[in-house]
């Protein structure tokens, strides 16, 4: 049974990485398999300040029963480790490399350091380190950047094979900064992975080095029958996480990643799922055999259990450990809680033009304090005007997405990106709430015009406004000239966009606060029926 | 739905051939068609598909348009992410309608696009086009990117000497231009010229070089429409080209269709005026297209058939 776990987690795991991945791509953007990313630890805990706590508890649950199951199972970046540890084991045979590298003490003061300084600064209100180091939002820009930049060029080659069937795309969601970024990171992965199995999730990794402090109270764990046990070495080979020591016959569970890889390698069959009460200690222990010799079995454990204090002592340390890093995760929740509301509302620093939020951000700041930068609401957005910042927002905001209206504006019936978005960075917004959601203001710059620069007809702007914030109104030799109600105006950029003139007549500034516009002017008129056909 | 208009078609061809007292032969439906005399006829107070019947019978039937073998475009408007009750795009009934019309006279391929202004996908979905046009068999085909536009020379053009014109229309043997009736911001009307918008990849370049010279140095391209075809079924008549709700709409029940693009967007324009006043020479560029000799705003001149249903 224990040996089937692996497989049971190779299937999940792969169908769900493909699952999280099609959130990313942009020829399954549209399948609607974004709530998944509602299960990754961080959005969870970030979606707790927009009001949802579910996914967020029964991950803490899922922990506390079973370990770092998060880790193997649902993590993105976890399982591209695993596939990348997979194929370089492939090459490595060739070459008669070693895998993993056996039993390695903990970086313990290197991944609580971390750990505690994003945790702190999270809780001050700066979430910006949790957003670079999240494994989830690390793989979103992967796969964003990388694999969505690959898929580009794979469908517009196809595009040329099948011109009729397949569409051609500008490569409009390449992003400098954001591609280096996502390129550094992936090879860090690639490195770590290859070489040393989950060292990512074992030393940087926050969400690891926290599930990593509640599994030390975890009910059900991997546990070695030691007398069972051969010292044969071939978990210790297999085990990602170098955590377990044949010395002790103990295995590490707060770097244990839940893989079960060391069950299916036994071949006596001795590593176990035990729950943390029965200790595995003695041959005859009933968890597979059954309760036919109860007192018997439990007078050996009771024996056994005494016998080995130092076990017991480090479980005890280890739910003394889970308890405080649940206290500390709780206090850094209501202290973030707390100043979410004193926190002021416009406190960016950008030199240049600010970078305009997408809608349901509420603030730039709110966007700040949730966002994690995984680029699923870039991935999603049909229209491919989300783009992650350079410095729009300052250097907080780096990688934050942020609108473009150089390529195309954002579409009046859409409001996929808050809907996508699982750390309520983007609360979801309905069609009618969206309409009405002023992300920026349209400025007209009469000078640039091209109706008042040539004296020749245009209205582009006119053309593309879905609220008619501009109207084309008289002006000079039956010429018509736009003319704008900035408290209509949504900020969408369709005349941006349009606009023909250099440089352009309309301009979107974004609010730093995004507001409620008004709603647009009811027109009615007089539903009429000719009788002629007027030539 | 494609047999059913196929049959319809027959019907009404055979209905048109046995009045000249000629032979009924389904298969080459260029055969019924008839010599009426119209330069364009006007239809008014029906369903899109009955006056469309109506008129292109009074035409003398699709298959003097379109030839057996022919690689046919039919261009709607599809500018804009919105649903035909909006009257921002062009029937669809209208455009299947004119699909299995052309197939019915023989079209070897007939292909429909627009170079749309909202994002492609959602206004091709949305204006229920696209879906109406597979079933009515033909090609939906891509027009968002300049990758599917060729460069041709507009020699009579004033300010639009070169332009880059949709693969399918410079590849066509026949094309055929189904715009809608709406006012406009700022070409002030858009009817059949301006529908020409769409056809072509840089329409920036139209508004930063006198839209209203633009649009007619567009219509002077040599492959014209074999027909155009007015969808005044339902139309706009305030905050166009777009509009934002239900309110701008009017149901007007009219259909034109001429070969001659400056007639029928005077036609158009003039019935346009019933519903809201729009003088016709503000619409610049319907007396530029009629300078570059590419028709005639003067509708004295031409034979035109009004048919009240």
């Amino acid at each position: 049974m224990y040996k089937n776990l692996k497989k049971v987690r190779i299937i999940f795991a792969g169908l769900f990485f493909l699952i999280i991945l099609a959130s990313f791509l942009h020829f399954s953007s549209g399948w609607g398999t974004q709530w998944t990313l509602k299960t990754q630890f961080v959005p969870s805990l970030l979606a707790v300040f927009a009001g949802s706590a579910l996914a967020f508890i029964l991950l803490i649950v899922l922990t506390l029963l079973l370990g770092r199951v998060y880790c193997s199972f649902l993590c993105p970046l976890g399982i591209l480790q695993d596939i990348i540890g997979r194929i370089s084991v492939a090459i490595g045979k060739k070459k008669g490399k070693k895998k993993n590298g056996g039993y390695k003490k903990p970086h313990n003061i290197l991944r609580y350091s971390i750990l505690g300084i994003v945790g702190v600064l999270f809780a001050a209100g700066i979430s910006y380190p949790l957003a670079l180091l999240d494994p989830y939002s690390g793989f979103g820009k992967i796969a964003g950047q990388i694999f969505g930049n690959i898929e580009l060029s794979v469908t517009n080659l196809l595009s040329e094979i099948f011109p009729s069937a397949i569409y051609y795309q500008q490569y409009v969601r390449f992003s400098l900064g954001s591609f280096l970024f996502a390129l550094i990171f992936f090879l860090i992965i690639v490195l770590m992975s290859a070489f040393r199995g989950r060292l990512y999730c074992n030393t940087i990794c926050p969400v690891g080095s926290l599930l990593g402090l509640i599994s030390g109270a975890s009910l059900l764990r991997p546990a070695i029958k030691k007398d069972m046990c051969v010292r044969c070495r071939a978990c210790v080979s297999e085990c990602k996480s170098n955590c377990i020591d044949l010395e002790t016959k103990e295995i590490d569970v707060t770097r244990c990643v839940a893989c079960y890889n060391c069950m299916a390698s036994c071949k006596k069959g001795s590593i176990i799922l035990a729950p943390v009460w029965k200790k595995p200690g003695s041959a005859n222990k009933a968890v597979e055999a059954g309760n036919t010799d109860t007192s018997s079995a439990n007078a050996g454990q009771d024996k056994q259990e005494i016998k080995e204090s130092p076990t017991r002592k480090i479980e005890s340390i280890g739910r003394r450990n889970a308890l405080i890093a649940m206290g500390a995760l709780g206090t850094a929740m209501v202290a973030k809680g707390l100043l979410k509301k004193e926190t002021p509302a416009g406190g960016f620093s950008s030199g240049g033009k600010l970078g305009i939020a997408p809608p349901g951000a509420q603030s730039i700041t709110h966007l700040k304090q949730y966002c994690t930068a995984c680029h699923a609401c870039v991935a999603a957005c049909p229209n491919g005007i989300i783009k992650p910042a350079a410095l729009e927002y300052g250097i907080d905001g780096f990688m934050l997405p942020t609108l473009k209206y150089d390529y195309k504006f954002c579409a009046y019936d859409c409001n996929i990106c808050s809907q996508v978005c699982p750390d309520g960075a983007l609360m979801p917004l309905t069609i009618e709430e969206k309409h009405l959601t002023q992300i920026g203001k349209a400025n007209f710059r009469k000078d640039h015009c091209i109706i008042v620069k040539d004296g020749t007809d245009c209205g582009a702007c006119d053309e593309h406004c879905p609220t008619k914030a501009i109207t084309m109104q008289p002006y000079k030799d039956g010429l018509l000239l736009p003319h704008l109600n900035q408290d209509i105006c949504i900020g969408c950029g369709g005349c941006e966009y349009v606009c023909p003139a250099t440089p352009k007549a309309m301009i979107v500034m974004a609010n730093a606060v995004q507001t409620q516009a008004i709603p647009p002017k009811v027109e009615k008129q007089e539903k009429i029926q000719v009788d002629d056909f007027g030539f | 739905m494609e047999r059913r208009n196929f049959l319809k078609a027959a019907l009404l061809g055979s209905v048109a051939g046995a009045l000249q007292m000629k032979g009924i032969d389904l298969k080459a439906a260029d055969k019924t068609t008839v010599e009426t005399g119209n330069d364009m006829v006007a239809v008014m107070g029906g369903e899109p598909v009955p006056m469309y019947r109506k008129a292109i019978a009074a035409m003398g039937g699709m298959g003097k348009y379109i030839k057996k073998g022919y690689k046919v475009v039919v261009k709607p408007n599809i500018g804009w992410d919105k649903k035909p009750e909006f009257a921002a795009n062009t029937n669809p009934e209208l455009v299947a309608a004119i699909i299995s019309d052309c197939f019915a006279a023989g079209a070897s391929q007939v292909t429909v696009f627009d170079h749309c202004c909202d994002e492609w996908q959602a206004c091709y979905e949305h204006s229920g086009i696209a879906e109406a046009a597979r079933k009515a068999g033909a090609e939906v085909a891509f027009a968002h990117d300049e990758k599917y536009y060729k460069p041709v020379v507009l020699p009579k053009a004033v300010r639009l000497k070169n332009a880059k014109i949709h693969e399918s229309i410079v590849d066509c043997d026949a094309w055929i231009n189904v715009p809608i009736l709406k006012n406009h911001g700022g070409a002030k009307m858009t009817v059949s010229m301006k529908n020409f918008m769409g056809i072509v990849w840089d329409r920036g370049f139209f508004h930063s070089n006198n839209l209203q010279q633009c649009i007619a140095d567009a219509s002077t391209y040599e492959k014209m429409p074999v027909l155009n075809i007015v969808d005044a079924y339902r139309i706009m008549t305030q905050n166009g080209p777009k509009g934002k709700s239900l309110d701008d709409v009017q149901l007007a029940k009219a259909l034109f269709i001429s070969p001659d693009i400056v007639a029928v967007d005077t036609a158009a324009i003039r019935f346009f005026s019933q519903f809201r006043k729009m003088d016709l020479a503000s619409v610049g560029h319907i007396a530029k297209g009629e300078a570059l000799h590419i028709g005639t705003s003067d509708l004295s001149k031409l034979k035109i058939e009004r048919i009240k249903m």
